[in-house]
Formats: C-alpha cells, structure tokens, sequence
C-alpha cells in the first residue's frame, strides 16, 4: 500500500509500504477516507520529539471502513464508517475506567521510554513516535487499529465524512479541554491558538454554556474562521496586549477558564520570543510555553488553566509562583477522545458542530509531502490538509 | 574495514547505547529533570518489590498467577494485596537475593504482561507492521535498541 512516512527532519515522503495485519484478536483493519494533518505532528517532523525512526508511518487523526475484523472484537462489523480515536486504549483498566484514555496502562507497549521521561507512562498513539508506542499511522491506505470496539465510532448517516474527520482528535482534545477546565454556565473563556483544536475548544466552551469566548492567535485568516464559523470574539496578539485587552473586557477579572492550544513550538512577542527560540535551538529547553505563561498570567484568581498543546520536557521561565498565589488550577492531558466522541458526534448530526472548514486543503496521499510543508509554513491560509489515500 | 563495516560497527554500538541510555532516563540529572532525592545503590534498587496495580479481585489473581510471572517461578516472591479505592490488586514481586540487571528487566516485563493478561486477555503485539525504507544509521539503530529496551526498562 502507499504511506506517507517520515523520512528525516522535516522531510515526508509517500512510498511503498506492507499492508497491515490483524496482530491481536480486538483489532480491525481500517480502510482509510480521510486522514489530517495535526498542529502536533510538526513537532515530529521537526525533530522535537526525537524518538521518530525514517520510515514510520505519520498520522493519527483519521476515519474510514473496517475491511477486516479480528476474532476478539464485538461491536465493529465489515463495512462499518467510522471514526477513530488518535489514543490507543484497552478500556479493561483503571484509567480507562475513569474515562482518562490515553492515559491507558496497556496501550503503549514501551513504557520504559515514557516512564524514563515522565516518571510514568501514557497510553500508545498512532504515528507519534516510538515513545509513544511505535505505531504505524493513518496516512496510508489502510491502518490497523487495536482495540478497535474502544477506539472506534459508528459514523451516524446525516454526518458527512467532512464534518466527521475532525471528531476523531481536534473537537474531541477542544472538548476535553473546555470540559476538564470546569467550563460552566456564565463563564469566561479564552483559549490561546485559532488552530483546528483551539476553535475546537472555543466552539465546545460555548456549547458548555460560556457566556464570553476569546480566542487569540496573530494569523487572520485563522482569526476569521474564529469569526465566521465559531462565533467566538478573537484578540490578535500581534498588535494587542492580550493581558490587557482581557482584562478591560472582564471587568479586570480575567477569565475564568484559560486553555492553551499551542504547544512547544508557541511564537510570541518581541524578547521572549528571541530567548524561547534560541534556548530551544541550543536544546536548554525542549518546548517554547509562551502561551501557557501568558494563560496563567492572564487568568482570574481561583481559575483554571488547561494545557492541550502538547509538550514533552522541562520548560523555562514558568510562572509557578503565580500560579500558586493566584490559587489558579492547572490541569493537562492527551486526549482522552473515547469519553467525548458520542457525544460530538451527536452535536454533529445537529449540526451544533461544524468543522468543514478547517479542511483548507484537501488533497491525495500523494500529495502529503506538499500538504505538510503548506501545513508547517500556513501557506494559503492552511488550518489543516487532509488527505485522500483512495483519490 | 571498509565504510560498510564501519557503518555497521557504529550502529550496532548505537543499538546497545539506545538502550544503555534508556537504563539510566530515570536517573538523569539535569536542572529541571526531575529527581531532587537521592538515589538507592544499585543493590538496593535490584532487591525493591515492583508492583503493579491490576483492576482484578484481588483473589482472583492470587488464585493463578499468570503465565509470564509464573514462569519466573521461586526464583521470586510474589505478593498480592488489595488496593485501595477499588483500584483492583496490587500484584508485586522480588527476586531472592540480588539479581542482575537482565532479571529486573525480566521481571519488569513478566508484570507489564501479566497486567495486560489480566485485565486485557493479550498483550499487544507491535510486529509486523508497515514502514517505509529505513536506512542503516546509528542514530536509527540507538531509537531502535531503546524501543527494544523499553518493555523490559522504566521506573517499575
């Protein structure tokens, strides 16, 4: 089959791959509709996350048919559409149990590597690193899914594959963010990058019932999606004091809930951004947090900071003692996608959710070397290229 | 030796020092890594129970150990005790007398399938699976030494 693989620092190339196969009895075979490129995958591309080996298969934000099905699985059917989960989890243990996915303790089958990095082990994730469980990802022709009666989501009929693509990572991380951050009713929110999970995150806060949403980010066309199609007020940081334009917006509050969906490779401003940039570069950090110093900076006393971009190591220059005597709470995950992905579905067939337009470029497999530098640059205006394996 | 065998020196190195790293992560100690205790001597660390909790009756996984574990046989003691919360059983096991860094790693291995047996009924299997062309560098073979390291390393 074809894939789109990883093939040195920022370097993606399609090529000829194995199919393939059933390994364990709760697997299916997928055939892949659509496949995404995700604001977190440049961080693999990049070299951030140095435990990507040329040739591994990228993508883990994708939805197709199951073509095959393994003898331990009970739900999926051939010829099922569905959408699937970026985590790979067993829903047999604790943290499944809680409905925290992708911290799964038998998703990730080298833990040693996670654990050696962070004291203790997340769960697996297709096509995101061997510390990340090493599996092939979804820009291919077909990928195996484990766990599949977990992982996977009956596609309703009214929800076109368009809409349904982005229910498998961006709204779900966007909703576990502004659900896990306490968002309520009268709240306000202001969640920092107008990517595809930042709008995400924006759209599920209102749906939660906040009262103000603010997104900020510097890239318009990303502002003007915010606009149109989120219907969240958005702050430009590059010609704005985001601290203060929140503050004379919320009575000097600041807002309830901040949520961060930026990541390690976060631009800011003027000085910070010279000195982020350089210490990443000379590998004294590993992740630049502008964002998430600015989110507890600019966050209201007593309220709760979430981090959904994602970082891997020891940051510089965090604000612990604001946090602290603010009284702020600070709370972070991968996606824990099986817990909200029903229920955005749902939202979808009612079309409370829409999300045809992150889809800026659409393209065929082929294509993905192309698709990614348009992502990485945001070239044209790119939020996100999907890709077509099957044309 | 030609560039051939040197390149295939240099990454069969890289390969046992992907995983010589992997041994040592945790105990990195850079400012900001993590660790401000000190550390156990090796002794010390080879001879502590490791454990994991497994969302079973804690009857029930004393009743059978399972295969992986089992097969350690009296080389170690096994202990098995509720945990608390509801969170199932903690299932925990020592070698006699010091062992080897080979038999922690066997040991850690042994719990990591046996939790997945538990609570799963397989574990998961990674290989064959699909991937591009994968040129014969050191810095590929140290990824893949660690990668095969880490089922058998960690904190357990």
């Amino acid at each position: 089959m074809r894939a789109a693989t990883w093939t040195g620092v920022n370097e993606v190339s399609v090529e000829t791959v194995p199919d393939p196969a059933i390994l364990n009895d709760r697997d299916v075979i997928l055939r892949v509709s659509r496949t995404t490129t995700c604001g977190s995958d440049l961080h693999l591309l990049g070299g951030y996350i140095p435990a990507m080996r040329v040739g591994d298969v990228l993508g883990h934000e994708f939805m197709g048919e199951v073509v095959e099905v393994g003898s331990g699985v009970r739900d999926r059917r051939v010829g099922d559409r569905v959408v699937v989960n970026s985590f790979i989890a067993c829903g047999n243990c604790w943290y499944c149990r809680q409905e925290l996915y992708s911290l799964c303790d038998n998703g990730n089958p080298n833990p040693g590597i996670t654990e050696g990095l962070w004291g203790q082990s997340p769960g697996g994730c297709f096509g995101y690193s061997h510390a990340m469980g090493g599996f092939a990802g979804s820009h291919a022709e077909y990928v195996r899914v484990p766990f599949a009666d977990v992982g996977t989501f009956v596609v309703p009929e009214e929800v076109s594959d368009d809409r349904a693509l982005f229910a498998s990572d961006a709204v779900s991380t966007g909703w576990m963010g502004a659900d896990l951050a306490g968002t309520k009713p009268g709240d306000t929110v202001a969640v920092w990058g107008a990517g595809g999970v930042g709008q995400m995150a924006a759209r599920a806060a209102m749906l939660l019932g906040a009262e103000q949403v603010y997104v900020v980010d510097r890239l318009p066309e990303r502002l003007e999606q915010v606009r149109q199609h989120v219907g969240a007020e958005v702050i430009d940081y590059s010609t704005t004091d985001v601290m203060a334009e929140l503050r004379e917006r919320t009575g000097g509050r600041g807002p309830d809930v901040c949520i961060e969906a930026v990541g390690m490779e976060a631009h800011s401003t003027g000085v910070q951004n010279v000195y982020d940039q350089v210490k990443q570069q000379l590998r004294l950090q590993t992740d630049r947090p502008s964002a998430v110093r600015e989110a507890i900076m600019a966050c209201r006393k007593g309220g709760s900071v979430f981090v959904l971009g994602v970082f891997a190591g020891p940051v510089d220059k965090f604000p612990l003692g604001a946090a602290m005597n603010k009284g702020l709470i600070i709370r972070g995950a991968q996606v824990h996608g099986q817990r909200y992905t029903p229920r955005i579905l749902e939202h979808m067939a009612r079309g409370e959710l829409t999300t045809e337009h992150l889809a800026t470029h659409v393209m065929p497999l082929e294509d993905a070397a192309r698709g990614y530098e348009m992502f990485k640059a945001k070239e044209d205006g790119c939020v996100r290229a999907v890709f077509l394996p099957h044309g | 030796m030609d560039l051939n065998q040197l390149i295939g020196r240099a990454t069969g190195l890289a390969g046992g020092a992907g995983a010589a790293l992997l041994k040592q992560l945790q105990h990195v100690r850079v400012p900001g890594a993590g660790q401000a205790s000190a550390t156990d001597d090796p002794e010390r660390a080879a001879q502590r129970w490791r454990a994991v909790t497994v969302l079973r009756d804690p009857a029930e996984v004393s009743a059978s150990l399972p295969a992986p574990l089992a097969a350690l046989g009296d080389r170690v003691e096994v202990r098995v005790t509720p945990a608390p919360g509801d969170r199932g059983a903690e299932l925990a096991a020592r070698y006699r007398g010091t062992p080897t860094e080979q038999q922690v790693g066997d040991l850690r291995a042994a719990l990591r399938e046996s939790k997945a047996l538990l609570e799963v009924g397989e574990v998961l299997r990674m290989e064959p699976q699909p991937h591009g062309r994968r040129a014969a560098t050191p810095q590929g073979a140290a990824l893949e030494g660690a990668a095969a390291a880490a089922p058998r390393e960690g904190v357990l």
